[in-house]
């Protein structure tokens, strides 16, 4: 049995007296989609600035790929091979769609052409080739968030994170979203995903890990989660989209 | 020992001026989230209407700040409403390059106007001192001390006590929430950038009798006022009094352990330790 | 390549210009305009393409000048000693950049501030070595030579002028060759969004050095060009604020972040600066009817020639106001807007 893609070890991290993620232990194997949920303030994106480097973990340790790679820069994670999204979405306004995901793109190359080749395809994966050469700033939400999974998608990640990638869109983009996720997963990427349409997130994950209070309270299968008493209290049962 | 005692005593005394022209750019950093690079010009603006009451009317400097004060607010008012207002929202190096271009056109339409000659406004005491067991005092450093101390008591009772205060406050706290409270953020902003103005005022008034008054003179001010603000914590009004008492103090005393022409140098290595180390001000993030 | 015609066209025709014009003076307004652009592409590099406003390029600006010029006087001929000052300024510029590059916003802005004004201060101090306030004349330049062949012994404003040409030229051609290649896109992306770019594998302190040791070595490069040119130099002229913030109004005026922004301008500047000092708005106005000796009359024809910097402070105001892009951007917006 081959080696996790990543794993969290014990990951806690400290805001002042604030426990943003308190002893966070979980394992992502190579090709699958792990959903990560929880209420507002369960120290979601928290935890994502902690692997990918944005904070260092007060206490844990982080693997990924083999490597310890907690206290590694961003810029270093992300030439491990990982990369992420914004749930606040962080287009590079003044440069156009292309030269966004050239930007990714030139993670492996030095040759600016050979990055413009290889960005035209991204955009294509995600359907924005129509929009190369509009200014990123002007995207609306929907078409930023696709903007942000191909310019993701241009770094040649094995793993990816992504932020709310659905949220604040409606029923037809998200639709597009789970499809592009999907589509994804099907090419050999890992994934994990933060998400709050449970609905969505039991659609395309093959596991679940579930934070609260910085603290994991439950994983396993989406149904294995969706049918957990300590999950529904906690989680669901404060929120409305509780049909699995 | 003596020696020692009056290189921090003029210290103390020249920072609370420094104190005075950083709590003004630090009010309207709070408020605004715009530091005011023409800070230093308002100053000069201050001393060149100090320097004229004085020549024309033959108001004494210090008394003069009651009419160079209300001056300044309703010049900063003006420029606040006109110009910064327009770019609160835009990068802050925009609102950075606004400010030095007011700075340009406050300073060189004072050359245009005065010449860029050297002024000097002497009184009957600008060069007597006072002696208080073997230290010596500047006389009008004293007065331009306690002067300070009573503006600056009067803007903390302004700020704490009454209702506009605690609105100015709110709105450095969280400008979309006082917002939402009801507070008119925007007349805040003209005011607290018109009392920015004639702190910046007052100062001028202060110093007029013992510095030289010439156009280019407020580039100096605008900078150490950057370092009392940096130093204290930007917004942060108890910290900048602080930060003026500290600035004025090392300076004073790099100039007597020193050299006089080094102590300026001593104050900008003070500044990037600062920046560099403790940026978020030497009182942390409070702010009041 | 065809947006580029207009700049060849540009290029060849300054290239004969001395054929034609003899005047001293327009050859001065020349090189000046040289001195502009070349300041202005050199900060566009860290300040236009990665968003680094940085107020303190008078440093390198006045270790160029300081540079050469020292070096001249310990009989190292300029063309040695230009690039020796270069590469002062580089290793200068790569301890100010791991020192400051730590700062965002308007912290960056004012500790490249207070580099420079150390830097200043140590050259108004250090008198052994910069003779202090009192500056260093320098009157006479060695002739340039190739072998024994004499090419040129500064009698004239010609040899300065394609000297500044070809170093104006380097510039722009820099600048096209940053913004097109890998290290421009990387400078872009930390100016639009710092945290997105380090997220997308860019190592933020080793492109933003990158960048501004080109910035350092281009500004430093125009700064001992200009000390040579005017044969002068003291703390405040080269190191003083006054210095780094003209560097910054030509690239804002004209618009930040592009090729054709410091080029536009650095004319605009020139001409403006040149014109008012020249007296000729005033008497374009009185050309236009304002009475010469009526009060307004008298006082303009007095005092205009000084306020080439008042005017500097409004057209700031203004293009911050009115075109937060510059004129280039301003123009291109109402181009697209036509079409």
């Amino acid at each position: 049995m081959s080696a996790p893609l990543l794993e969290v070890r014990k990951v806690s991290r400290f805001f002042g007296g604030v426990k943003a993620n308190l002893d966070v232990s979980f394992q992502v194997e190579t090709g699958m989609v792990l959903g990560l949920i929880g209420p507002n303030g369960a120290g979601k994106t928290t935890l994502f600035n902690c692997i990918t480097g944005f904070y260092p973990p007060s206490r844990g340790e982080i693997h990924f790929a083999g490597q310890r790679i907690d206290g590694k820069s961003p810029d270093q994670v992300c030439r491990l091979g990982m990369a992420r999204t914004w749930q606040k979405v962080r287009p590079l306004a003044k440069l156009s769609v292309l030269d966004n995901v050239v930007v990714g793109a030139l993670l492996h190359t030095i040759s600016v052409r050979q990055a413009r080749e290889a960005a035209r395809e991204h955009l294509r994966a995600v359907g924005l080739q129509a929009r190369a050469d509009v200014l990123a700033g002007g995207l609306p939400i929907g078409e930023r968030k696709k903007l942000e999974v191909a310019r993701v998608l241009a770094t040649r990640p094995r793993l990816i994170l992504l932020d709310e990638v659905m949220g604040g869109l409606n029923a037809r983009e998200s639709e597009d979203l789970i499809g592009l996720i999907l589509e994804i997963k099907k090419r050999g990427l890992t994934q994990i995903v933060i998400e709050h349409d449970m609905k969505a997130i039991v659609r395309i994950s093959d596991r679940i890990v579930v934070l609260n209070s910085g603290e994991k309270l439950a994983e396993g299968t989406p149904k294995e989660v969706t049918s957990n008493a300590a999950v529904i209290s906690a989680y669901l049962g404060a929120s409305e989209g509780a049909k699995a | 020992m003596a020696f020692f005692l009056q290189s921090v005593l003029s210290g103390v005394l020249i920072g609370g001026i420094y104190a005075l022209i950083g709590i003004g750019l630090t009010l309207i950093f709070g408020v605004m989230r715009i530091i005011n690079f023409a800070q230093g010009e308002l100053v000069m603006v201050g001393m060149y209407v100090t320097f004229f009451l004085f020549r024309l009317a033959g108001i004494d400097p210090f008394l003069s700040v009651l009419l160079t004060m209300p001056a300044l607010f309703v010049l900063g008012a003006i420029l606040q409403s006109t110009l910064i207002n327009r770019v609160l929202d835009a990068l802050p190096q925009n609102q950075i390059l606004l400010t030095i271009g007011i700075g340009l056109v406050l300073s060189n339409t004072a050359m245009l106007v005065f010449t860029s000659d050297y002024r000097i406004l002497s009184t009957s005491y600008s060069s007597s001192s006072v002696a208080i067991s073997g230290v010596h005092l500047s006389t009008p450093l004293l007065y331009c001390f306690a002067i300070t101390v009573v503006i600056t008591g009067a803007l903390y009772w302004f700020l704490i006590r009454t209702d506009t205060g605690c609105a100015i406050r709110a709105t450095a706290q969280d400008r979309e929430a006082a917002q939402l409270m009801g507070v008119d953020v925007r007349r805040m902003s003209v005011l607290a950038f018109g009392l920015g103005a004639a702190l910046a005022g007052a100062a001028g008034a202060l110093v007029s009798p013992t510095y030289y008054i010439y156009p280019q003179v407020g580039g100096a001010f605008t900078l150490k006022a950057f370092v009392v603000v940096v130093l204290g914590g930007m917004g942060s009004i108890v910290g900048a009094t602080l930060g003026g008492v500290i600035i004025g103090t090392a300076e004073s005393l790099a100039a007597a352990y020193v050299s006089s022409g080094n102590k300026e140098m001593v104050v900008y290595v003070l500044f990037l330790l600062v920046l560099l180390f403790k940026p978020a001000g030497l009182l942390g993030k409070s702010r009041m | 390549m065809k947006r580029y015609l207009p700049l060849a066209a540009l290029l060849a025709a300054s290239l004969v210009i001395p054929l034609w014009v003899h005047s001293p003076y327009a050859l001065h307004i020349f090189i000046l305009l040289f001195i502009a652009v070349a300041t202005g592409e050199s900060w566009n590099v860290i300040g236009g393409y990665a968003g680094q406003y940085s107020v303190g390029h008078a440093a390198y600006y006045g270790l160029g000048a300081y540079g050469a010029f020292i070096l001249l006087n310990k009989q190292i001929p300029p063309w040695f000693g230009v690039w020796v000052a270069v590469a002062i300024s580089v290793v200068v510029a790569l301890i100010i950049g791991s020192i400051t590059f730590r700062l965002r916003g308007p912290y960056f802005v004012l500790a490249s501030i207070a580099v420079a004004e150390i830097i200043r201060l140590g050259a108004l101090s250090w008198k052994d070595l910069t003779n202090g306030a009192e500056g260093i004349l320098v009157s006479d330049l060695p002739p340039l030579k190739l072998g024994a062949h004499v090419i040129t012994d500064w009698n004239s404003k010609v040899p300065y002028y394609y000297m500044g040409l070809a170093m104006a030229l380097l510039c722009i051609l820099v600048n096209v060759a940053v913004k097109y290649s890998k290290l421009g896109y990387y400078l872009q992306a930390i100016r639009e969004d710092q945290d997105a770019a380090h997220s997308l594998g860019i190592p933020l302190a080793r492109t933003k050095n990158a960048g501004l040791v080109i910035s350092a070595a281009l500004t430093a490069l125009a700064g001992s060009y200009a000390a040579f040119y005017i044969g002068f130099i003291e703390p405040q002229s080269a190191f003083g604020l006054d210095v780094s913030v003209q560097l910054v109004l030509i690239c804002i005026i004209g618009g930040i972040g592009t090729v054709l922004g410091p080029m536009v301008g650095a004319v605009v500047l020139v001409l403006l600066s040149e014109a008012l000092r020249a007296n000729l708005i005033a008497q374009g106005l009185f050309k236009l009817g304002l009475d010469e000796t009526s009060p307004t009359g008298l006082f303009l024809k007095e005092n205009l020639a000084h306020a080439h910097v008042l005017i500097y402070g409004i057209l700031v105001v203004v293009v911050i106001l009115f075109m937060p892009d510059g004129l280039v951007g301003f123009a291109a917006a109402r181009l697209r807007r036509r079409k």
